[in-house]
């Protein structure tokens, strides 16, 4: 009756979590975040080339110091985070308009690239406040930047405009694909004009109409408020939304305990993470990103990001099962066991690791469950705890999370072999962690056999 | 020539099991194709795909795929979770020829 009762809430977990996962807007989100991964990956390599290596050999502790060929050197570096971190907004604008309207099936999927890149900078301030060059006369000790018109700032286009273009975007593509398909504004230039010419009108007035709506609310705000919608996000929403997540990493570790345990029901976890927690994870490791590329200290409300999760909770991949799959090898019975470690062992050093959710099992199978749930969240946990304590560098950099152990926590962290070091360790907490959960699960699954045969 | 569709959430475990299936089926001299797409490439892939499998991990894709694929005669399934954790590619690939009939 328990276990009724049990079954019945874990398929309504399941099918609610698949319906949240699967709501457009959210799906939408999670796709342009995959897109722009790559761009994220070559900013971290990026950084880490000029502030890490680099500064190893021309920085003022390096073994080569000189200023000179340093500032040189980096500019290459600086060029990439122009091109990568300081547009991202720009660019996420444009990819959630086009992956909106391929999840919408909409058939023109470029016309709504170009409507979200243009609402985002339509609702950005017309005047900016820029610095001032290091070669600019009007620079004194006291005056260090200007007030300048002409001119996008980095502050909006770049990692701090993230929400800003995910909203607006998000919001401009729904309007413009809305009255796209208001039967009545279709033009209809009768037989003989050429049809691309009527089409290119039926995306004219669409795009006409919805972008002006935005223009009068940029005016409205900019005239009656002295204010701009960037501005109201990135106080209203985007503060704090990044300040719960590094309110403790208690958020972090709820979401995530729901998404792994979504992954026990054979569901990918990150149809819960991906929407709830990814973006805005993502937003203030590529935060740190621009900071370190800047130079400057990672402030400690942004210790939460991305990257505790990808290089210190999914050893392995999600559940850290490559600590079960260390322990199959050392101390299993199981022959069944075996064979699925030895196929699961290469993919799970890549973080890959639906070999042993489906194939160990853990899906539905109560005793791994437990372990593949805890771990990461105790790995979560401490290793903020860590950071906070100044015990490892806090992460500055976006690895691929396909990035083997190790080398991961390395990068990550800009070379912090302490954070190497944690990684070595947290391999032999989860193997003692998943150790008698594994001897458990063989016990189960021999009782089973015998069943079977008696 | 008949072509098996794979999707997952990222295409990463689904191109393993790709290889795994590219091979049973050379060495059974079976007339298939067969790739991997992640979840959100998936649907671009569809016109020249005799069936779609999805991964367990996005069974809940299912009906998105089913609507996508309605009028063109491409079914759509998806893959038993035993089957695909043990990357059992023999099973997986008799099962999807059966069902392209």
């Amino acid at each position: 009756m328990a276990e009724g009762k049990g079954q019945a809430f874990l398929d309504k977990f399941a099918e609610v979590s698949a319906r949240v996962g699967n709501q457009v807007h959210l799906r939408t989100l999670r796709d342009a975040f995959a897109t722009i991964m790559p761009l994220y990956i070559l900013a971290g390599i990026a950084v880490l080339v000029n502030n890490v290596v680099f500064a190893y050999i021309w920085g003022d502790t390096g073994f080569a110091p000189n200023a000179e060929v340093l500032a040189n050197v980096q500019t290459w570096g600086s060029a990439l985070t122009l091109g990568t971190l300081n547009v991202s907004a720009l660019i996420l604008a444009g990819l959630i308009g086009y992956c909106l309207a391929r999840n919408e099936r909409f058939d023109n999927p470029l016309a709504c690239v170009v409507v979200g890149i243009s609402a985002l900078v339509i609702m950005m301030p017309q005047t900016v406040t820029a610095n001032l060059a290091a070669t600019s006369p009007l620079l004194t000790d006291k005056v260090t930047s200007a007030a300048v018109t002409g001119a996008l700032s980095t502050a909006n286009t770049g990692t701090n405009g993230l929400f800003g273009a995910i909203l607006i975007g998000l919001a401009a593509v729904t309007v413009f694909i809305k009255i796209s398909g208001v039967e009545k504004l279709k033009v209809n230039l009768g037989e003989g004009v050429p049809p691309a010419v009527a089409n290119s009108f039926n995306v004219m007035i669409p795009m006409l109409l919805s972008l002006s709506i935005f223009g009068v609310v940029s005016a409205v705000l900019a005239v009656a408020f002295s204010t701009d919608l960037m501005t109201i996000i990135s106080t209203f929403i985007s503060t704090p939304l990044k300040g719960i997540m590094n309110a403790g990493p208690w958020a972090v570790v709820l979401i995530y305990t729901l998404a792994n345990l979504l992954f026990c029901l054979g569901i990918h976890q990150s149809t819960i993470s991906g929407v709830l927690l990814e973006p805005i994870l993502t937003m203030l490791i590529v935060d740190n990103m621009a900071t370190f590329a800047a130079g400057q200290p990672i402030p400690a409300d942004h210790y939460m990001n991305m990257q505790i999760i990808n290089s210190f909770a999914l050893i392995g991949g999600s559940g850290c099962t490559f600590m079960l799959l260390l322990d199959t090898f050392l101390f299993s019975k199981s022959k069944t066991s075996k064979t699925v470690a030895k196929m699961a062992i290469l993919p799970g050093l890549f973080n890959i690791n639906e070999p042993v959710i489906y194939g160990y099992p853990i899906v539905y199978n109560l005793p791994l469950i437990i372990p593949f749930v805890i771990v990461p969240d105790i790995f979560i946990a401490a290793t903020y705890g860590l950071t906070c304590a100044g015990i490892i560098g806090p992460c500055v950099a976006q690895v691929p999370w396909t990035t083997p152990p190790v080398i991961s926590a390395l990068l990550a962290t800009g070379m912090d072999w302490r954070a190497a070091v944690w990684q070595i360790i947290e391999i032999i907490i989860g193997m003692a962690i998943y150790l008698p959960f594994m001897k458990a699960s063989e016990r189960a699954q021999e009782l089973q056999v015998e069943e079977l045969e008696a | 020539m008949k072509k098996i569709l794979l999707c997952c959430n990222a295409g990463m475990s689904t191109s393993l099991l790709v290889q795994k299936m590219q091979k049973d089926a050379a060495a059974r001299g079976l007339e298939v194709t067969i790739e991997a797409r992640p979840l959100n490439e998936a649907m671009d892939h569809l016109d020249d795909a005799s069936i779609v499998l999805l991964g367990p991990q996005i069974g809940y894709a299912k009906g998105d795929f089913e609507k996508a694929c309605a009028g063109k005669n491409i079914p759509v399934d998806v893959i038993p979770m035993a089957d695909y954790g043990r990357m059992n590619a023999a099973k997986i690939i008799d099962g999807a020829l059966a069902k392209i009939g």
